[in-house]
């Protein structure tokens, strides 16, 4: 029993060198990898292009609403028309 | 043993242990005992008899971990490499149960199977079982996945006990992004590094990184769909139905699985206990940059250990948010559960057989590997 204990210990102590032979050896990898290659962010979106209807801003919603409305209407697609002004009464 | 069957799917159905696993564990042993049924591993020609040669022929264990590459993100390992020590000290669960098994009267390959309990990871368990003790497969089996359903059980008095209040308030920096190209090289260099080093860990790591290749590649979104979801999900189903067929009366209602079941405690205790002195030591080097809890996370059982210590910080100091930093230690214990596994594996396994091919290679291309003519003086020493 003494001698397979003490076995069992010399396998762990092995089995941890080694463990932590070749996890220290992927931590160098790593930062390695993450120096050579760096993080870059992606380019921004593009600003969004003011609209080129003259319609005020705020009444992004109203023109939506209207554009959607009168697609149906019309029977067209959103984008075979567009609404250049809104005048409120 | 039909009253076995029915406590495991009493526990995966109204509990909630594992019910992906248990569910089907269960019914498989239900099946398996029912006379005449033919449904036993043992049964040759039996239905899941043919389930079970996925099992013993290592085919099962590596495409479940294939899916677990799938789901798992780099990320936070990557931008905190350090943390891989975490997922490596943990694994003293495994080696202080194996020292245990060993006390109990098991064999070196028994205790090591029986080790692995402690590494936190299912898959593992089994492919390890099953090529160093099969006869033990059964209750391995259950008390890994047992366990891993307990860890939020398990954890957080271990995690308190070793921890002090204001340990448990640091909060640590947030990560820094990574290079996608960074993250599609690391499984590459991770396979390449730890088969190498380790050619038992192939089957399970290699896996493992080609699964995340899938997902880190961005070309192969058909795959890595499959593989994170119907694939893994039927592959389950059949280890699970395999192990459950191998819980027979003669293999399971022995003394020995009263044995492997209180180890199996021992180890997660363990592992834990590892992690978070590991993770105390990170924190008195780092000047208190490094909050201990995630220590415990690695012991593998991904997500759910990396939610335990998000959950005791958030305890501790309710704006303190863990998660992300102890998912680099728990990926880690994956990798590390590997390694040890493959460790196992050279110093328990096939490695004469390498070494004799390396022998026989020798006059050819020099003497290609002396740390596997070390590991095979280790395996003959332990055997004597």
């Amino acid at each position: 029993m003494e001698a397979s204990v003490s076995a069992a210990l010399s396998v762990s102590a092995l089995a941890m060198a080694v463990i932590f032979t070749v996890l220290t050896l992927l931590i160098f990898t790593i930062k390695a990898l993450v120096k050579l290659i760096p993080y870059k962010a992606p380019p921004a979106p593009p600003a969004r292009k003011a609209s080129a209807s003259s319609a005020a801003p705020g009444q992004d919603d109203q023109v939506a609403a209207i554009t959607a409305s009168l697609a149906a209407h019309m029977g067209k697609r959103p984008d075979e028309f567009r609404i250049v002004n809104i005048q409120s009464r | 043993m039909l009253g076995v069957a029915c406590i495991l799917i009493y526990l995966a159905i109204w509990k909630k242990f594992e019910p992906l696993l248990l569910l089907p564990m269960g019914f498989g042993s239900l099946l398996a005992n029912l006379p005449l049924s033919m449904m036993a591993s043992t049964d040759t020609g039996g239905l899941l008899n043919f389930f079970y040669q996925g099992v013993k022929h290592e085919i099962l264990p590596p495409i479940i971990f294939m899916g677990v590459g799938a789901l798992t993100d780099f990320g936070p390992l990557l931008a905190n490499p350090t943390t891989l020590l975490l997922g490596a000290a943990a694994q003293i669960g495994v080696y202080t149960t194996l020292i245990g098994a060993v006390y109990l009267g098991f064999n070196m390959q028994e205790a090591a199977a029986i080790g692995i309990i402690g590494g936190a990871d299912g898959p593992t368990s089994i492919f390890i079982a099953s090529k160093l003790a099969p006869h033990l497969l059964a209750p391995i089996a259950v008390a890994a996945y047992s366990y891993m359903s307990l860890v939020p059980l398990i954890q957080p008095p271990i995690m308190k006990l070793f921890t002090t209040e204001e340990e448990r308030k640091i909060k640590m920096e947030q990560l820094k992004p990574i290079s996608q190209t960074v993250k599609i090289v690391f499984p590459v260099v991770v396979t390449i590094v730890c088969c190498l080093l380790l050619p038992g860990v192939t089957p399970l790591l290699g896996m493992f990184m080609l699964g995340n290749m899938f997902r880190e590649s961005g070309v192969t979104a058909r795959l890595h769909e499959t593989t994170e979801t119907h694939l893994i999900n039927i592959v389950t189903i059949m280890l699970a139905l395999s192990v459950g067929s191998s819980m027979t009366a003669d293999s399971f209602l022995r003394i020995e699985t009263i044995k492997i079941i209180v180890l199996g405690l021992l180890a997660f205790s363990f592992a834990t206990a590892g992690g978070l002195l590991f993770g105390k030591l990170m924190c008195k080097l780092s000047g208190g940059k490094v909050n201990p809890l995630i220590g415990s996370a690695g012991v593998s059982a991904v997500p759910m250990a990396a939610r335990v210590s998000q959950k005791v910080g958030a305890d501790a100091d309710s704006s303190n948010f863990l998660l992300m930093h102890a998912m680099g230690p728990n990926v880690a214990g994956v990798i590390g559960s590997a390694v040890a596994a493959g460790v196992f594996v050279s110093l328990f396994g096939d490695v004469g057989s390498a070494v004799d091919t390396h022998a026989a290679l020798a006059p050819v291309i020099g003497n290609p590997e002396p740390g596997m003519q070390a590991l095979a003086t280790v395996v003959e020493v332990v055997k004597q």
